[in-house]
């Protein structure tokens, strides 16, 4: 093994120090006693209370978060199994297809919205939570198809025949064996399938309906009321959540592999 | 492990239902009121809720035409009561999206400003109730810009390089052009228009930016010296700093309204008719116009509108119908003109 | 058995193809005809016509093309000169400061990308932090002036596009065999070689990935141009947004988003297919 030198350490710092930087100057400045950023007026936590009593903001939460669950689930689900299938499969155009589901990948996502809004109304789906989700679920399959099928490629397809050979049983083999191996990209694809749909606005927008808000939707429209410390402090609550629930899930694996050991 | 997922499981569980649900809360039935962010006090909101025992659905769109979309989708359907735009009521009024009022149950009508009334996109006033409006106005900081601005050809000042802050509207930004050259703003002599971009050209190189939303914080902050800026923009603007100062452009007036109408087929019409009453109530309403900072259209309202603010939200006593001009809908090719110029324009800024 | 291999194979794919056709090519060829309609005052109406297709080629769209390109491909070259560096040199370092520097990455995933933006207005605004900061230390003496500029356009861009080449690069450096890169400067090439000739071809299926996840949207990220440019870089997606938002005419957003798609598609189809090559 090479020596591991402390100067090859400098530049990815650097670079997460100035990922970090501009969330930090929002979060400091959730705690500004002025609303204006151009200002200091010192601590107040009075920001935080003023998001904590807006109903709406908790509830577009809890939209968001089932929404990404519940999509980069569906869509975990669908294109594992295609890209499972694809090779053996013989449906009539099956490559056009895969091109096809890949397409939401390159599609700018004005463009996407638009379009989904038109055809949802053309086939008289209500709108709400699910045309949310197929819209999500739509632009997370190429990301955990990409996955999985780059995972495919560099299977190990004799771990596979070994656990036949020993008298596994197809499904027994292809959940003890062939899933877990492919377990690291479908997660990772769907990592960031949820993450997409945390984050996704453009396309929300368009699609959900009149009882359904989701948290990017409700950040948007506030932004775009004027930039309040309001939307600091939900800035820097999500950082602090999100930096938990990893750290939390650091933690967990960290146990999990030393109990292995 | 199992607690963390117990909680996510619990989270999932409340959201399905608030997205499933949400129809039968209120023990009356609920208003889905289809607007922008932030256009009533959250108090009138929560007394309508209280003193009816309808339910309040508050859905937020970001453009006018975001709006004609999701009403288009719906059919009419879905939403009770809409708050948007002159121009593009009228689009949904041809479209046979909305239904006329029923007057019988909006006794305080009589409280509209009739300035406000009778204009192009509903001229006998069956279908809409005006709720704000507004007028272009320049606004700039007196200790920044030395020679005085009076209308809009001052903005052409070089003076002003790389200081000037302008709305995202086309059809407003072109239209000062256009005054500039003596036009209306609903020319549809593509010559004009033409000529408009030529002249507007000319502003590229004092323009620092161009956006719809908290201009006023720019100007306030010092990143830009002079705004072109819609009225709610100006009372929040006047009412952080007093010194700045608010000038009604010589050439002429733009104005717009906002106003209230319900859809063809909505499903609670008469929530929607219980809350324009509601808010026509002359105290209430002041309250509104208050928070919403835009010209009170309630001449009952007026008396009790706060004296600070009371000059910001009625309109100057010099202007009437005569001198103001609202932007309405022109043919296709018009406005194709005006986006090729908007686009040139917004190209040379940089 | 291959038959009903073959048959399972499928049943599992059925999903995807059925969601597809329905959701994907149904909108998008409803796309396809609503560029070939007519535009009139409240919408549209079923006249078939070419003119949103030759609008295009108006000198004012057409350099708002040019100019979106050009920006996509500022952004995009910054984010591989900052990005692949990064996620290779991160990948390379003991595991676990790696995985550190991985989390570190993927934890701004969580936070919407527009609060995260509203950090860069604060520093660049005039008088703002970066302005105090460069004034307090004598630096420069009166505000720069940065927000609502192009350079603080490509920072926003590059801002919000850097973790998806950083994850891309490292995924693929993590797998790297470093042995042979030894084995290379064992055989007396020199370090710059070493890299060419083996580290760059093994991690070029990241760069390539990354360099889709970062043009595609490069185009389209109106917000960005409106929040940190004052909407004075006009991008092709800002167009189609007004286009939609502002000017209602439909069927020219959808001529455009037409367009952009097979623009977008080209260079993907270039960079998947060079993959396939190596």
């Amino acid at each position: 093994m090479k020596k591991f030198r402390k100067r090859s350490l400098i530049y990815p710092v650097v670079m997460t120090v100035l990922t970090y930087l501009p969330i930090l100057i929002v979060a400091v400045y959730s705690f500004n006693e002025s609303k204006l950023s151009s200002r200091w007026d010192g601590f107040s936590l009075k920001w935080y209370a003023e998001l904590f009593r807006d109903d709406s903001i908790l509830e577009a939460l809890g939209n968001s978060v089932f929404l990404g669950v519940t999509s980069s689930v569906l869509a975990a689900v669908i294109a594992t199994a295609a890209a499972l299938g694809m090779a053996k499969s013989n449906l009539p155009l099956k490559q056009w297809v895969e091109k096809l589901a890949l397409l939401p990948l390159i599609i700018p996502e004005i463009v996407l919205g638009m379009v989904f809004l038109a055809f949802f109304s053309l086939l008289g789906l209500p709108f709400g939570m699910l045309t949310l989700i197929i819209a999500h679920t739509a632009f997370c399959i190429p990301y955990i198809y990409t996955e999985v099928a780059a995972a495919l490629e560099s299977l190990d397809y004799s771990a596979i025949e070994a656990a036949r050979d020993l008298g596994a049983g197809r499904l027994t083999a292809f959940f003890t064996v062939t899933l877990p191996m492919l377990s690291p990209a479908i997660i990772s694809g769907m990592f960031l399938s949820f993450a997409m749909s945390f984050d996704d606005v453009i396309i929300s927008i368009f699609v959900t309906g009149v009882s359904v808000n989701t948290l990017p939707i409700k950040v948007y429209t506030q932004i775009k009321t004027g930039l309040s410390p309001k939307i600091n402090a939900l800035c820097t609550i999500m950082l602090a959540v999100s930096v938990l629930c990893l750290t939390v899930a650091g933690m967990i694996k960290k146990r999990r592999e030393n109990r292995e050991e | 492990m199992k607690k963390l997922a117990l909680i996510l499981a619990s989270l999932m569980l409340t959201s399905t239902l608030t997205a499933c649900g949400g129809s039968d809360v209120g023990k009356n039935g609920t208003l889905n009121l289809f607007t922008w962010e932030g256009m009533f006090p959250e108090e009138v909101l929560t007394e309508f809720e209280e003193t009816t025992g309808i339910d309040i659905n508050y859905v937020n769109f970001d453009y006018d035409e975001t709006m004609l979309m999701k009403l288009q989708a719906a059919e009419g359907g879905d939403y009770d009561l809409i708050i948007a735009d002159d121009y593009i009521i009228e689009t949904a009024i041809a479209e046979g999206l909305v239904q006329k009022l029923d007057k019988t149950k909006i006794p305080s009508i009589g409280n509209v400003n009739p300035l406000y009334q009778g204009q192009f996109y509903d001229p006998t006033d069956e279908y809409t109730v005006p709720y704000g409006a507004g007028v272009q106005t320049i606004v700039y900081n007196p200790a920044n810009v030395t020679t005085p601005i009076e209308g809009y050809a001052d903005l052409w000042n070089s003076a002003l390089a790389d200081s000037v802050g302008i709305i995202s509207n086309y059809r407003v930004i072109n239209g000062m052009a256009l005054k500039v050259l003596g036009k209306s703003y609903n020319t549809t002599e593509t010559a004009d228009i033409t000529a408009a971009g030529t002249k507007l050209n000319e502003l590229a190189p004092n323009i620092r930016l161009i956006k719809d939303d908290y201009i006023q914080d720019d100007l306030l902050s010092g990143e830009i010296d002079a705004a072109v800026m819609y009225t709610s923009q100006v009372t929040m603007a006047k009412m952080t700093d007093p010194s700045l100062e608010i000038v009604y452009p010589e050439e002429g007036i733009g104005f717009g309204i906002m106003a209230m109408f319900v859809p063809s087929k909505a499903p609670n019409a008469d929530a929607a008719h219980k809350f324009i009453e509601f808010i026509l109530d002359p105290e209430r309403g002041a309250k509104c116009y208050e928070y919403l900072g835009y010209y009170c259209t309630a001449s009952a309202s007026e008396p009790y509108i706060a004296e600070e603010y009371r000059s910001f939200l009625t309109l100057p006593a010099e202007f009437s119908r005569d001198n103001m001009e609202m932007i309405e809908n022109i043919t296709p090719e018009a406005d194709d003109a005006h986006i090729a110029v908007w686009t040139e324009f917004k190209g040379l800024c940089e | 058995m291959t038959r009903k291999n073959r048959r399972t194979a499928t049943l599992a794919v059925l999903p995807m193809y059925l969601f597809s056709l329905v959701f994907i090519a149904g909108p998008l060829v409803y796309m396809l005809v609503l560029s070939f309609m007519t535009r009139d005052t409240f919408g549209f109406t079923d006249t078939f016509t070419l003119e949103n297709y030759r609008k295009i080629f108006d000198e004012v769209y057409f350099k708002t093309f040019l100019e979106s390109l050009k920006l996509a491909a500022v952004s995009t070259a910054a984010v591989i000169l900052i990005g692949y560096p990064f996620g290779l040199s991160a990948a390379l370092l003991p595991p676990k400061y790696a995985k550190f520097f991985r989390t570190a990455q993927m934890i701004p995933y969580f936070v919407n990308s527009l609060l995260r933006l509203v950090g860069w207005i604060i520093l660049f605004r005039a008088n703002g932090l970066l302005d105090k900061v460069l004034m307090a230390l004598g630096i420069t003496d009166e505000p720069l002036k940065l927000l609502y500029t192009y350079p603080a356009v490509v920072v926003g861009m590059i801002y919000v596009l850097l973790p998806f080449m950083f994850l891309s690069v490292y995924q693929v450096a993590e797998k790297l065999d470093l042995t042979l890169v030894e084995a290379a400067r064992d055989l007396g090439a020199g370090k710059v070689r070493a890299f060419l000739s083996v580290t760059l071809p093994l991690t070029m299926p990241g760069l390539k990935t990354g360099i889709i996840l970062t043009f595609i949207p490069s185009m389209g990220l109106f917000f960005i141009a409106s929040i940190l440019g004052g909407n004075k870089v006009v991008l092709i997606g800002s167009l189609i947004e007004e286009q939609l938002m502002r000017a209602h005419n439909q069927p020219f957003a959808a001529a455009l988003s037409v367009v952009l798609m097979l623009l977008t598609g080209v260079v993907c189809g270039l960079l998947m297919k060079k993959r396939r090559d190596v």
